[in-house]
C-alpha cells in the first residue's frame, strides 16, 4: 500500500511584477512511496527536493499532476491530510522567546491536544528527543543541534503516519548527526512511520533509506537502493589485488574489467560486477601461475554516484 | 484557537515592547491630549469628545496589532510554515489573537478611563453600561477588521507590507474622526469616513456627552458595516494564504 502516489507533478515559480521570471522547479515528477518506508530525495542545490517535499506536505500547491498522500488528494483534502503528517526542517525556526516545552505544547494544541493528554505527549517527546535539561530554556538560547531536536519533537507531536524531514542533520556535529540518524531509524523501526527525507549527505541516505530518488533540474534522474543506483550509473566495483609478480599485462583486457591501475603495490581493477568477475580473475591468475597474496573488494561511494549524476 | 491565545499571551508577557504598547504610549497620549484641552480651555463636553477619541485610538491600535500578531509573530520568527502545516483554519488564528487583543484593549481602556477620570474629570460611565459596551465592541470589531486586513497584506506581499500595515490603522483612525466630527472633513474625505465602522461607534458614544448624532441609527450602521468588512477581510486573508501556497511565499517567509 502506498503512502505517497505522485504523478507528473509540475511546479513553476513566477517572480517579478514588471519583468516576470519563471523557474521550473518540478518538471513532471512521479514518486511512489510504500507505507513504512524511508525514502531519500537526493540532488544538488536547486534540484527541486524541497519543492517536492513541500507539495507533498500541503505547503505548496502543484501547477499540475495528481498527488495522493495517505489516500488524500493534497489540494482538495489538505485539511484532513494535515492531521496525519508533519514536517521538520534542518534550518528550524520557532518563536524565539518561547521555551522548549512551550513550543512543543503550542504545536500540540494546534493539533487538538489538551489537558493531561497534551502534558503526557510533551513529556514523552522531551524524553524521546533528550531535551529534559532544556525544557525551560528559551528557544533563542539553544544550539543548532538542540534546535533540530526541538524541530524533531515538534514534528512528532501529532503522532504522524508520515514524516517529512528536510535536511534533518544539516550543520550538526558528526556525533549529534549520528544520534539524529539513530532517532530517525528508531521512528520507523518502533512506530512504523513512513519517512521522506531530503539530504546532501550520501552517508545519511545510504544508512537510512530503503530507496533513493535522485533529482536534478526538477526531474528524477535515477531511483533505487544505493546498490542499484551504483549499478545503474555503471561506475563498477574495484577489485584490488596484491600479486606476485606485481604486474600482469593481460589483466586490463580480461572480460568484465573496465580499467586497471597500479597504486602502492596494489593492482586496482574496476570491474562491472565483482561477485561474478573476481572468481574468473582468480582462476585465470592461478592458471598463469601468478600468486595472489591479498584481495580487497570495494563498492563505489554513493558520493561518486551523486557526482556522476549531478554532472 | 486556545493555542493561539496561550501563545500570544506568553509572547506578550516576555516582550518589553509590549509594556510600551500597553502602558507607556496610551498614558502619554491621554495625558498630552488632556493637558492640551486644559490649555485651550475646552468645555468639559468638548474635552470628553477629544478624550473619547484618544482612548479609542489606543484601544483600536493595541487590539488590531494583537490580531495582526496572528501572522506577524510567525513572520518575525520565520516559523510561518509550521503554523500553516497544522490542521487549523485562519479563523482560529485571527479569533485567538482577537481574544487576547480584546483583553489587552479592555485593560488599556480601564487604565485610561481611570486616568482620564482622575486627571481630567472625564466620566466614561456617563452614557451608561449599554452605550459603553456598544462603543467598546465597536472598537474591537474595527480592530478585528483592520488586523485581519493587515494579515492578508503581509501574507500577500511578505515583509514589504509591514510598513503599510502600521500606516493603515492610523489612516483609518484619522478618517474616523478621532479628534473632530466627520462633518468638518471635506466631502470626498467625509465620504470615506462614512465607510469606516468606527466613525459610527464614536458618533453614537459622543451623543451622550451632548453632541448631536450625524447619522441615523449609528450603532446599527456600524455593526452592519463591521460585519460586511469582517467577511471581506476574512475572504481576503483566505485568498492571500491560498496565493502564498501557490507562489511559495509561505515557504520564503519561513527562511
Amino acid at each position: 500500500m502506498l503512502a505517497i502516489d505522485a504523478r507528473d507533478v509540475v511546479k513553476t515559480f513566477r517572480s517579478g511584477w514588471f519583468r516576470p521570471r519563471e523557474t521550473r522547479a518540478l518538471q513532471g515528477v512521479s514518486l511512489a512511496v510504500p507505507r513504512g518506508a524511508i525514502v531519500g530525495l537526493l540532488g544538488p542545490n536547486g534540484a527541486g527536493k524541497t519543492t517536492l517535499l513541500s507539495i507533498l506536505a500541503t505547503l505548496l500547491t502543484p501547477d499540475s499532476g495528481r498527488v495522493t498522500v495517505l489516500g488524500h488528494d493534497v489540494t482538495r483534502e489538505a485539511g484532513a491530510l494535515r492531521r496525519r503528517l508533519n514536517m521538520a526542517s534542518g534550518r528550524p525556526s520557532f518563536l524565539w522567546s518561547l521555551r522548549v516545552g512551550e513550543i512543543i505544547a503550542f504545536y500540540g494544541r494546534l493539533y487538538g491536544l489538551s489537558g493531561s493528554t497534551l502534558r503526557r505527549r510533551v513529556d514523552a517527546l522531551i524524553e524521546l528527543c533528550e531535551l529534559g535539561p532544556y525544557r525551560r530554556a528559551p528557544y533563542s538560547e539553544l544550539s543548532t543541534g538542540l534546535k533540530q531536536r526541538v524541530a524533531l519533537a515538534k514534528s512528532l507531536v501529532n503522532d504522524p503516519e508520515l514524516l517529512f524531514l528536510d535536511e534533518p542533520t544539516l550543520g550538526l556535529d558528526p556525533d549529534v548527526a549520528g544520534r539524529m540518524r539513530e532517532h530517525i531509524a528508531r521512528l520507523r523501526r518502533e512506530q512504523g512511520i513512513t519517512i521522506v527525507l531530503t539530504t546532501h549527505y550520501m552517508r545519511e541516505a545510504e544508512e537510512l533509506c530503503d530507496e533513493i530518488e535522485f533529482i536534478k533540474g526538477g526531474r528524477i534522474l535515477a531511483r533505487g537502493t544505493s546498490g542499484e543506483l551504483k549499478r545503474q550509473i555503471g561506475l563498477g566495483e574495484v577489485v584490488a589485488l596484491k600479486l606476485d609478480p606485481p604486474r600482469v599485462a593481460w589483466l586490463g583486457e580480461a572480460p568484465g574489467v573496465l580499467r586497471c591501475a597500479e597504486a602502492d603495490g596494489w593492482v586496482e581493477c574496476t570491474v562491472d560486477d565483482a561477485e561474478k568477475r573476481l572468481p574468473e580473475l582468480l582462476r585465470a591468475l592461478h592458471a598463469e601461475g601468478v600468486i595472489v597474496r591479498n584481495v580487497r573488494v570495494s563498492e563505489p561511494e554513493l558520493e561518486e554516484v551523486f557526482v556522476e549524476l549531478a554532472k | 484557537m486556545w493555542a493561539i491565545v496561550v501563545r500570544n499571551a506568553l509572547m506578550a508577557s516576555r516582550n518589553v515592547f509590549f509594556f510600551f504598547e500597553l502602558l507607556f504610549w496610551p498614558i502619554v497620549g491621554v495625558l498630552s491630549i488632556g493637558l492640551m484641552t486644559r490649555f485651550l480651555r475646552l468645555t468639559p463636553e468638548q474635552a470628553s469628545f477629544v478624550l473619547i477619541g484618544t482612548i479609542a485610538l489606543s484601544v483600536v491600535n493595541v487590539c488590531q496589532l494583537e490580531v495582526a500578531y496572528a501572522v506577524l509573530l510567525d513572520v518575525w520568527s520565520k516559523s510561518m510554515k509550521h503554523q500553516f502545516l497544522a490542521p487549523i483554519g485562519i479563523r482560529h488564528l485571527t479569533a485567538g489573537s482577537w481574544l487576547v487583543g480584546m483583553a489587552r484593549g479592555l485593560a488599556i481602556f480601564v487604565l485610561l478611563a481611570l486616568l482620564g477620570g482622575w486627571a481630567f474629570d472625564f466620566d466614561v460611565l456617563h452614557p451608561g453600561w449599554a452605550a459603553l459596551g456598544a462603543f467598546l465592541f465597536g472598537c474591537f470589531l474595527t480592530s478585528w477588521v483592520v488586523g485581519v486586513a493587515v494579515c492578508a497584506l503581509i501574507t500577500l506581499f511578505g515583509n514589504r507590507a509591514e510598513a503599510f500595515a502600521w500606516a493603515s490603522v492610523n489612516l483609518v483612525l484619522v478618517l474616523a474622526g478621532i479628534y473632530y466630527p466627520v462633518s468638518v472633513l471635506p466631502e470626498p474625505v467625509a465620504a470615506l469616513a462614512r465607510a469606516i465602522p468606527l466613525t459610527y461607534f464614536l458618533d453614537a458614544y459622543r451623543t451622550h456627552y451632548g453632541f448631536p448624532s450625524e447619522f441615523a441609527a449609528p450603532v446599527a450602521t456600524g455593526l452592519a458595516l463591521s460585519a460586511l468588512y469582517a467577511v471581506l477581510a476574512h475572504l481576503a486573508f483566505l485568498a492571500a494564504v491560498r496565493r502564498a501556497r501557490r507562489t511559495g511565499l509561505l515557504l520564503k517567509m519561513s527562511e
